[in-house]
């Protein structure tokens, strides 16, 4: 064993372990545990079954920079308009949502196309950044016969990932159904801003690295934030229910 | 068909902002404004984000999201 490849695996793929963690959580807000972690097994067969039919780090390398634009436009597409939607209701443009009758409708969600469209993001974001561990994995594992030390960081990175997120997931579920879907919208803006520019233009396109999803993170926040208030204004001469 | 399309891509206005901004981001790291893509990008996104939240106002039902 390793332990300085087992530590750099460790970190490495804790980041991205994060970046799955924050997209099934807050795909799990909308359409329960069940369904996200349905989603990660997916996204676990999908990328298993991917690594045997491509094998070797360049088939899959080659081909990353697609998969991650591919992602990242998807994740625009959604992200964009859940933000959108929350930003309209938050500023009054459309009725904001009854909380109880969105509870009972809950369960019905999973069978109409938002679930799905929900599930499909958990799914993608869980495969992506899953490519990317078996990538950190098999970087710093090939040459240095370090392959165990390298899987084992990699796995041992998901447990206080999940920990700390089981702990954050009560908190987040007693915030209002707008202001989740707000913040949700932002996070996935960021994620599908980061992948995209980082597909078209390198990895080095970010002058902070990974640290320029949280800037965005925040960005997007404080701009909805900034688009509720010019936008409320606007709407007390009319609105739609 | 048609449903399932216009969940998982929005109307044509979510797709038109989301094209836009991928053409914006091709063009500035083709044209040589990589480095202003990470400032200028996230702008044109909040950007558009305002302006489909402000379209709603006519032509929204609300729904879930």
């Amino acid at each position: 064993m390793s332990w300085a490849i087992f530590s750099s695996s460790f970190i490495a793929a804790a980041v991205e372990w994060v970046e799955a963690y924050t997209i099934v959580l807050a795909v799990s807000l909308t359409i329960g545990w069940r369904a996200a972690l349905g989603a990660v097994g997916a996204a676990a067969v999908s990328l298993v079954g991917l690594t045997a039919a491509t094998g070797g780090v360049l088939a899959l390398g080659a081909g990353l920079q697609w998969i991650q634009l591919l992602i990242g436009v998807f994740l625009l597409l959604f992200g964009i308009r859940w933000l959108a939607k929350a930003v309209a209701r938050g500023a009054g443009l459309v009725a904001q949502h009854d909380e109880e009758e969105e509870f009972a409708s809950t369960r019905a969600l999973l069978k109409t196309a938002d679930g799905r469209a929900a599930w499909l993001v958990a799914y993608k974001g869980v495969l992506l950044e899953g490519l990317e561990v078996w990538l950190i994995v098999v970087a710093l594992g090939i040459g240095a016969a370090g392959m165990i030390s390298s899987a084992g960081g990699a796995i041992a990175a998901i447990v206080p990932v999940v920990l700390v997120g089981a702990y954050l997931r009560q908190p987040l579920s007693r915030v209002p159904e707008n202001a989740m879907k707000f913040v949700v919208g932002a996070m996935i803006v960021a994620f599908g801003t980061f992948w995209s520019l980082e597909a078209l233009g390198g990895s080095e396109i970010w002058p902070i690295g990974a640290s320029a999803l949280i800037a965005l993170a925040f960005f997007y926040i404080l701009g909805g934030l900034l688009a509720i208030a010019v936008l409320r204004p606007r709407a007390t001469q009319g609105v739609t229910a | 068909m048609t449903a399932l399309l216009k969940t998982l891509f929005g109307d044509l206005r979510n797709c038109s902002v989301v094209g836009l901004l991928i053409i914006a981001e091709a063009a500035m790291i083709r044209g040589g404004w990589g480095e202003s893509a990470p400032f200028v990008v996230p702008v044109l996104t909040l950007s558009g984000i305002c302006w489909l939240a402000r379209s709603r106002r006519s032509t929204t039902r609300t729904g879930p999201l």
